[in-house]
């Protein structure tokens, strides 16, 4: 079911963005390639490896710790972006988060299934969280270098520095619950609920 | 929350946000994240919710390392897409000619190199008398060969009469470590993880209804793992892959 007339047209127009995007990567429209590899266009495909595969790459490589299992995730992950471009609907958020949000969450599906699942009996995790809530001194410093990123800068900032560490510990490393109160020196239950009311204040601050 | 039948518990706004975010951020534990993934197809709400925190998390991304991708890994995926359309344009073929699909599984066989030809022998047989025998029903039916991963060897044939009853049968020996056990599993293209259809016992058919399942689609993957003699502890494969093949209309 391909229509070549109309989509051999809408692809030049996609090339002249991509020459543009050369010199600026982010202007390059992954919406229109989108479209165009549900129409069957091999190119397009390529066009998006291109521009966001060492990116994507990256941010896999960040969450599942080896380079061998990422870049097999990278080929799941364009093998789907192919197979499920006609379902990309760009009323609901741009084609890079889209690409991005398929690679994530095969790493993580992975992470979470495959190698984290360390588990520790009750009397452990208590010893470990009462050991954590003396030991935990007060950590002010930011881990990440997250400011002049995106429009959620703003209600970022108006979390403690811990806060946002927990936050992006999760969304960068990959890290579940019991790793980021490790990675944190502090008991698990003030992790989660840290991060609970974390997503409720951003919440409260972008509505 | 597991129980595959039972629709689960509508969730409040608050909730639906605050499962929305943690799934974005990716702290679920692996069984939180499949119900979501569950829910998703019936939930317009949650859909919408996963997509606004996508869409505010996604810049954060750029403070990553990018990694350069070695050579090799584009021409996997293309790879990978030229197979699948190789057997899609086949799929096309056996519509008009009715020997297409033996063209094709010899065809796909004797691509695998130094796949033993008794096996070879044995598969084609049984996709013969399925694909060309007495009792043809007009309804869509659907073959699997179940090879080794070096594709050296065929060791399973998964055979459906229909796309909701499905027969694993055994085409060679295998012998299972003591304390271990086979356990069979499928997963379609657009489902988040496979589903266990439970143990198999080495040289013994099986007949198996997919009732609880969608039905059986083209390219549904199929694969036979070695697990402990219980089974997986989790919901999907944790040892290694035995036997492996995906399914053909015929």
């Amino acid at each position: 079911m391909r229509c070549l007339s109309p989509s051999g047209v809408r692809f030049k127009e996609v090339r002249v963005t991509d020459d543009v995007a050369a010199s600026n990567p982010s202007a390059a429209d992954h919406g229109a390639l989108l479209e165009a590899c549900a129409r069957g266009e091999r190119q397009a495909l390529q066009q998006l490896y291109a521009q966001e595969g060492s990116r994507l790459l990256g941010v896999v490589v960040r969450i599942v710790g080896d380079r061998g299992i990422a870049e097999d995730i990278i080929h799941d992950a364009f093998v789907n972006i192919w197979n499920k471009a006609h379902t990309f609907d760009a009323t609901r958020g741009s084609g890079k988060t889209w690409i991005f949000s398929v690679a994530r969450h095969l790493a993580l599906n992975h992470v979470r299934t495959r190698h984290r699942e360390v588990t520790v009996d009750d009397e452990t995790a208590d010893r470990l969280d009462a050991e954590r809530a003396q030991e935990a001194e007060t950590d002010m410093q930011d881990h990440f270098d997250w400011l002049g990123h995106g429009d959620l800068d703003r209600c970022l900032a108006q979390l403690a520095p811990e806060r946002r560490n927990c936050l992006f510990h999760a969304y960068v490393d990959g890290f579940s619950h019991p790793e980021i109160a490790t990675r944190m020196n502090r008991p698990l239950g003030t992790v989660k609920a840290w991060i609970k009311r974390s997503l409720a204040a951003l919440r409260e601050c972008l509505s | 929350m597991s129980d595959h039948s039972a629709s689960p518990p509508p969730l409040g706004p608050e909730e639906t946000d605050d499962l929305a975010g943690e799934y974005v951020l990716g702290t679920l534990s692996a069984e939180q994240r499949l119900d979501v993934e569950r829910r998703l197809p019936e939930d317009p709400k949650l859909q919408e919710a996963i997509w606004a925190w996508e869409r505010r998390l996604q810049p954060y991304t750029a403070m990553v390392e990018p990694v350069t991708p070695s050579n090799r890994l584009w021409q996997r995926i293309t790879r990978t897409l030229d197979d699948r359309e190789t057997s899609r344009s086949s799929a096309e073929e056996r519509a008009t000619h009715p020997g297409g699909l033996l063209n094709r599984l010899w065809h796909d066989l004797t691509l695998w190199r130094g796949v033993s030809l008794a096996s070879i022998i044995v598969a084609i047989g049984l996709a013969a008398t399925l694909a060309l025998g007495p009792g043809q029903t007009p309804s869509s039916r659907y073959l699997v060969v179940l090879m080794t991963p070096q594709h050296t060897q065929a060791g399973w044939i998964v055979q459906a009469s229909s796309p909701r009853r499905i027969s694993l049968k055994p085409i060679g020996t295998f012998e299972i470590p003591p304390g271990k056990a086979l356990e069979f599993w499928t997963k379609a293209d657009d489902w988040s993880g496979p589903v266990s259809l439970g143990l198999v016992e080495p040289g013994e058919t099986r007949q198996l209804s997919l009732d609880d399942l969608p039905p059986l689609e083209d390219n549904q993957l199929f694969e036979l793992t070695l697990e402990d003699d219980s089974g997986s502890p989790l919901d999907r494969p944790t040892g290694p892959i035995q036997f492996i093949g995906r399914a053909v209309e015929l």
